[in-house]
């Protein structure tokens, strides 16, 4: 069981090493004539400091067990960019059918006639957005 | 008389066709989104933000703010009649609900709108009196007194919101660190990009505030697997004269203590909320019956909660500095615009800040003459599964983040915060702070390499600035007390594990 306290700091910490380290390839500078790497530097400072706090509190606290349902969140991942490659390669109608389709799967239950009935109103949606507000979205 | 001349002049900029159109069209839109299971105010306005770009600057940031009051009441209306509370409805959901149970639904229901009502009413004065005067004081900050000030923010915002010091600071540091991606102001040097051009002007704010979110809230919401039932009980709006009278002492109270607590750093609505409850059960004449239905524990609270998400936009418009996450994304709004909010604004466009206070009465009366009678058809919108809903929030994510540079590619950026916004919020982070981050980040940076510059690069310059000094002992002060809080709870903790095994 993976701690949630414990996953949270080590998290942070990560984010901070991934800033500090990429800001180190920036020019740094001084304090009064600061370069690019310099501010970014300063603030990976303390959120380490606040990472290595979290992970002290958790060894103190009793353990939560982290949850994580990768099923749901792939799914509209998948959808999200099937939406895109779907537009972009066919027109946005298939890219509302993918998006429809592929994110129905992460809802309690799944209905082909549900999918086609959101799909069809989504397009009517987008339609008037393309017609009435301009927006650039290719339909067809 | 300055205030109502300017006030006049307001209202001739609000009550315009189109902006009365605007104002209504947010209201309606934002109380309908409002009411969304999962969608509180700063998840609605994002969805909602791409909405105003194609429309004139007065009319947008009016509608921004309709939606933002509108998101408001849907949000007290579910948590009253279905105690589902967002985080700005939690105080209404402890008497509302219990009224509801009472079959006191539509009496919660106009007590929270006619309190809301006084309590936006009062707020609008204040805003009015203060915010020119706050302006004045404003032009007196120097860059220490600006960084200082956005620390101050940073540490009471974190508190608030998140109830964790540790977790909120980081959240606002891991929002600063975004907000570097992109080129730097100074030197024109492209940081954190790693060779992507979509990366070259920055993370897009609505990318990352739909992904934090909108996504990130969806996928919660799909993982819990929970099927709302949807209100179906009686609704009767009006109350009997006894019951009306007991709204107004406390309506006025919670307005007093909302409109204060609203201009406050780290303030808003829900601060406010929970302070003008505690008022009403100390000092109510009927506190014996707060918790358990009665109409001051709705009316109190109501007219804070209203009156602080007014008054919140006193330091937005008068400082440039929001205090909370919502008026941070109201400062994107802003900025997105063309308009930088601060000292200077009631000066240079006098017609959209008065324009705007101006609005948000006649926004007020909106919500009392659409929202409160139409209340049963709002209600409908939760008869909509939510295998239909999340698949055409998830289309309107998509538009919005397409519509800003017309890029499909845009659309990744938002999914993969998606994912980040999901894993934070499995790790029981707060993603509201690292918002106010984002979009303080730059400005921080840019008002530290300025006082750096100034004082060649002595940190003592801090110091030396009373307006600076002042603020960074008052979060000294907080930090220490935060500190001795925690490690006497450890020690008290230690205490009792020793204690047990000895009494066992």
């Amino acid at each position: 069981m993976l701690n949630q306290n414990v996953a949270r700091g080590a998290f942070l910490a990560a984010v901070a090493l991934f800033f500090a380290s990429n800001a180190l390839r920036y020019p740094i500078g001084d304090l009064a004539h600061a370069g690019p790497g310099l501010f970014p530097l300063l603030i990976c400072i303390p959120l380490l400091i606040i990472a290595g706090a979290i992970v002290l509190q958790a060894r103190l606290a009793e353990p939560v067990p982290l949850q994580f349902n990768p099923r749901n969140i792939a799914l509209i991942m998948a959808s999200l960019v099937g939406f895109v490659i779907a537009s972009e390669y066919v027109n946005a109608i298939a890219g509302i059918v993918v998006l429809v389709f592929v994110a129905g799967f992460a809802g309690t239950n799944y209905s082909w006639t549900r999918n086609i009935k959101v799909a069809l109103g989504l397009i009517a949606v987008a339609y008037v957005f393309q017609h009435f507000l301009g927006l650039n979205l290719k339909l067809l | 008389m300055d205030v109502l001349n300017n006030l006049a002049f307001g209202f001739s900029h609000a009550l315009t066709p189109e902006n009365l159109l605007y104002c209504a069209t947010g209201c309606v839109v934002g109380t309908l989104v409002g009411l969304l299971p999962g969608l509180g105010p700063l998840a609605t306005i994002s969805l909602l933000l791409p909405l105003t770009y194609s429309i004139p600057t007065g009319g947008a940031l009016i509608m921004l703010a309709g939606i933002y009051y509108g998101a408001q009441y849907g949000d007290s209306v579910s948590a009253i009649t279905m105690k589902i509370p967002h985080a700005s409805s939690i105080v209404a959901c402890i008497d509302g609900y219990q009224m509801t149970l009472k079959g006191k639904t539509g009496l919660a229901l106009f007590t929270a709108g006619v309190s809301s009502f006084i309590g936006g009413t009062v707020a609008i004065v204040v805003l009015a009196l203060f915010a020119p005067l706050l302006g004045d004081i404003a032009l007196k900050f120097g860059p220490t007194d600006y960084c200082a000030l956005m620390l101050f923010g940073f540490v009471c915002v974190s508190f608030v919101t998140t109830g964790s010091l540790l977790n909120g600071l980081a959240m606002c540091l891991l929002g600063v660190l975004l907000g570097q991606v992109g080129s730097d102001l100074e030197t024109g040097l492209e940081r954190f990009t790693f060779g992507l051009p979509s990366l070259v002007d920055g993370v897009s704010l609505v990318s990352l505030a739909l992904g934090c979110f909108g996504i990130a809230e969806i996928t919660k919401n799909l993982d819990a697997r929970e099927e709302r039932t949807p209100f179906n009980g009686k609704i009767k709006l009006m109350p009997t004269w006894p019951e009306f009278k007991r709204i107004i002492p406390s309506a006025l109270r919670g307005s007093v203590v909302g409109s204060f607590l609203g201009i406050l750093p780290g303030g808003g609505p829900v601060i406010a909320q929970f302070a003008a409850y505690g008022i009403d059960k100390k000092v109510s004449k009927y506190k014996d019956e707060i918790g358990q239905g009665a109409i001051e524990g709705v009316a109190g609270q109501a007219a804070a909660d209203e009156a602080a998400a007014r008054t919140s936009f006193i330091p937005l418009m008068s400082i440039g500095i929001p205090e909370n996450a919502v008026m941070a994304l109201m400062m994107a709004a802003f900025i997105i615009k063309g308009i930088q909010p601060g000292p200077n604004m009631i000066a240079k466009h006098p017609d959209l800040f008065w324009g705007l206070v101006a609005s948000m009465w006649v926004g007020n009366c909106f919500l009392l003459l659409l929202n409160v009678p139409l209340v049963r058809f709002w209600l409908s919108v939760f008869k909509i599964p939510y295998n239909v809903l999340f698949p055409s929030i998830l289309f309107f994510c998509c538009v919005g983040t397409f519509s800003i540079n017309n890029s499909l590619h845009d659309i990744y950026t938002t999914a993969a915060f998606g994912l980040i916004g999901y894993i934070m919020m499995r790790l029981a982070f707060d993603p509201a702070p690292l918002m106010l981050g984002f979009i303080l980040g730059p400005m921080l940076e840019e008002y530290f390499r300025r006082s750096m510059l100034l004082s060649r690069g002595s940190f003592l310059t801090f110091f030396t600035h009373p307006i600076s000094a002042t603020l960074l002992s008052l979060l000294a002060l907080f930090i220490g007390w935060q500190v001795f809080t925690t490690v006497k709870g450890w020690r008290a903790a230690a205490a009792a594990g020793k204690a047990q095994p000895a009494s066992s």
